[in-house]
């Protein structure tokens, strides 16, 4: 009996040391968190979206296809949805909303190589990261399917601190929200709130989450009885963070900070669509630094301006751009609207940057339209998969664009600036409205009033090495010195 | 092979919503993956986040009769850009006068004849509205030509947390003007005075 039990126990150790190999050539499994959309919402009849076969809450937001500036424009639609996850993440769509049958799609950026399966109108595809993805279909921007994969959320603050401000997911409204110092506001996966947020002159700020900030109550801010409810306002605010959540629908700008310093701002999503619906726009600010976000706008994408004083240490990193309407990249126009002495915008960086689709006006532009010093801007490895823009009137339609002019946005209009020091390192245009390379141009406006010392290097349009300022389209007046192409 | 946990029951959920505002979660394990789903609460309508309690119990309270400033002729000196005098008593909070400098007049014709005994003015009650300091005197007068000071200018603060409103008392007098002089703003955001609303009771 005795040797038996001892044989049946070394047989047991043998069958679990065989095991053990086994289990641990296993894939770990994939952790995916879901949000509820709020009860008193219906998901979108547009789309519906699966992922690992769990049905997905997808919000129908803002959006404008009119890519001229209309006063009294009026957006439409297109889906959005979130989740966050770890692992593997198998999204299907449906597009009962569009009139034809899918037939074709494609997820943006291009550049993530991903090719979708479509089988009897489905869309499906696999995602190993967390990020921004768009979804078009039959080769339309009509109704794209925008999803955001965040990663798995950390540190989600404690709803009992004091000085949290914990909102759980659900339909939320209120006027406004005015942070103070070391207070956290923190939106929950599954909340939409109807509101604003304003910083102004604290320090110390949070506001993070993944839920979303919905102007959608609110008419555009141009229209009779209405003004400008931005969602997040940064007012001579210092040290704030901004993380996760979501902007949209909003009556005008949405990411705006003003005089502010030390901000951080990661994985945020904006999409707008009504008037002057501007995304990150920084004003008279000092080190900023956004990355991994996501900006689909009706006006500038990425704005820095001056308005009380002097811009310096500005970074955009990882950005995913779509610009229905302006620029996506916009330095001006007003570089000294505060009428302050010596006004500089300088140390800015551009850097992984993916614009989608660009339909109006410039993809990187300086405009400086007052008397600032601009210098020591960096343009580093800018993709340009959709080069389509159409400007205004024949104006403005132009791939760079950096000028000293007047414009209808000066305040100083009897004295004017210079631009001085612009690398453009790595640039890439994959698409253009009508496959061929977009003019590009330079100007000053005098002898002491120039434009000096722009690089281009490695510059690449529709499949072919740009080397020269010819083939670059680029005009250049004689208001300019030093601009080489390597 | 589905495995199904509930963290907290729908139940706890509820009770729990107005109070300590956790999430709920429910967690599903599939062969390849975890998922774990924020469910959303019962709701009919958009409401008030829980964090934020309602701070109109705190308002500082203004009179239950009849404010008879609203809707009548204003007069005043120039206004900042579109802040114009006649949103000083057009019913709305959101909507604003802002005077180009300083002094800053406000007159109401009553239109008649009246026993006054409270003027309020008011800001938007926004907590964006940064807390500020208005100094504010009071006149009267039955013929819109000769006016009685009934209060003289005093400092009032203008919290959000109260409302953004102030309230001046007096002995009751009869009035067909009122008269608001403000002679000083403490926000640093403009050079004038500020007003949403001048109510008269």
């Amino acid at each position: 009996m005795k040797s038996k039990a001892v044989l049946a126990c070394l047989l047991a150790l043998c069958l679990l040391s065989a095991g053990v190999p086994f289990a641990r050539a296993q894939q770990p499994k994939t952790l995916i968190t879901l949000y509820e959309g709020p009860k008193t919402m219906t998901s979108s009849e547009t789309a519906r979206v699966t992922v690992n076969g769990r049905e997905l809450f997808v919000y129908d937001v803002m959006v404008n296809h009119e890519h001229i500036w209309n006063a009294n424009t009026l957006p439409s639609y297109t889906p959005m949805t979130y989740f966050d996850f770890e692992g593997e993440a198998r999204i299907r769509v449906e597009m009962p909303g569009l009139e034809k049958k899918v037939e074709s799609a494609g997820v943006l950026p291009g550049s993530f190589g991903i090719t979708p399966a479509v089988q009897d109108g489905a869309v499906s595809f696999t995602i190993t990261q967390p990020g921004q993805y768009t979804v078009i279909f039959n080769g339309s921007v009509n109704k794209a399917l925008h999803i955001f994969a965040n990663p798995l959320e950390k540190d989600i603050p404690d709803p009992d601190d004091p000085d949290v401000f914990y909102i759980g997911p659900g339909e939320w409204t209120m006027d406004a929200i005015a942070l103070k110092d070391n207070q956290t506001l923190y939106i929950s996966g599954g909340a939409v709130l109807h509101s604003i947020v304003s910083v102004a002159g604290a320090r110390n700020v949070r506001i993070l989450g993944r839920g979303i900030i919905d102007g959608s109550d609110y008419p555009a801010w141009n229209q009779p009885g209405s003004y400008a409810r931005v969602p997040i306002d940064l007012n001579h605010a210092k040290d704030v963070t901004v993380d996760g959540i979501i902007l949209a629908n909003s009556n005008c700008w949405n990411l705006n900070s003003f005089s502010s310093s030390g901000v951080t701002i990661n994985n945020v999503k904006i999409i707008s669509g009504r008037q002057n619906g501007d995304g990150f726009t920084f004003q008279s600010c000092t080190d900023h630094t956004v990355t991994d976000c996501f900006a689909r706008t009706w006006d500038d994408s990425l704005v820095i301006k001056n308005y009380a004083g002097s811009t310096k240490g500005i970074t955009f990193r990882g950005i995913q751009i779509w610009t229905d309407l302006a620029q996506s990249m916009e330095i001006g126009y007003e570089t000294d609207k505060g009428l302050t002495l010596d006004p500089e915008i300088r140390d800015v960086l551009f850097e992984n940057i993916t614009v989608l689709y660009n339909f109006h006006k410039p993809v990187i532009s300086i405009h400086n339209s007052d008397d600032a010093y601009v210098h020591d801007i960096v343009y580093r490895n800018i993709v340009v998969e959709n080069a389509f823009m159409q400007g205004d009137n024949g104006f403005n339609k132009e791939l760079i664009e950096m000028t000293l002019q007047n414009s209808s946005w000066s305040t100083v209009r009897d004295e004017f600036g210079s631009i001085d020091s612009v690398l453009i390192d790595g640039l890439t245009v994959i698409n253009t409205l009508n496959g061929k390379v977009p003019a590009s141009r330079l100007s000053g406006v005098g002898k002491d009033n120039r434009i000096t010392n722009v690089t281009f290097r490695n510059i690449s349009i529709l499949g072919r090495p740009i080397t020269s300022l010819k083939e670059l389209k680029l005009s250049v007046d004689d208001y300019c010195d030093g601009i080489t192409i390597e | 092979m589905k495995r199904t946990f509930c963290l907290m029951a729908a139940l706890v959920c509820a009770l729990t919503l107005f109070s300590v505002p956790a999430l709920c979660e429910e967690v599903i394990e599939t062969e390849d993956t975890i998922f774990t789903i924020v469910t959303a609460p019962e709701q009919t309508a958009a409401q008030r986040p829980p964090c934020f309690p309602d701070p109109t119990a705190e308002y500082i309270p203004l009179p239950d009769t009849e404010n008879i400033a609203q809707g009548k002729p204003v007069l005043s000196g120039a206004h900042t850009d579109v802040y114009v005098s006649s949103n000083v008593n057009d019913g709305k909070t959101d909507t604003y006068w802002e005077s180009k400098g300083w002094p800053a007049e406000m007159t109401i014709d009553l239109q008649g004849s009246f026993t006054v005994s409270t003027v309020a003015v008011c800001l938007n009650p926004s907590s964006i509205w940064e807390p500020r300091i208005q100094e504010i005197a009071v006149q009267v007068s039955t013929d819109g030509e000769n006016f009685v000071q009934v209060t003289p200018p005093e400092k009032y603060q203008f919290d959000a947390a109260f409302g953004n409103r102030i309230r001046i008392d007096f002995s009751p007098v009869e009035a067909a003007w009122v008269k608001v002089i403000f002679t000083l703003n403490s926000s640093s955001r403009t050079g004038g005075a500020q007003a949403a609303e001048i109510c008269v009771y």
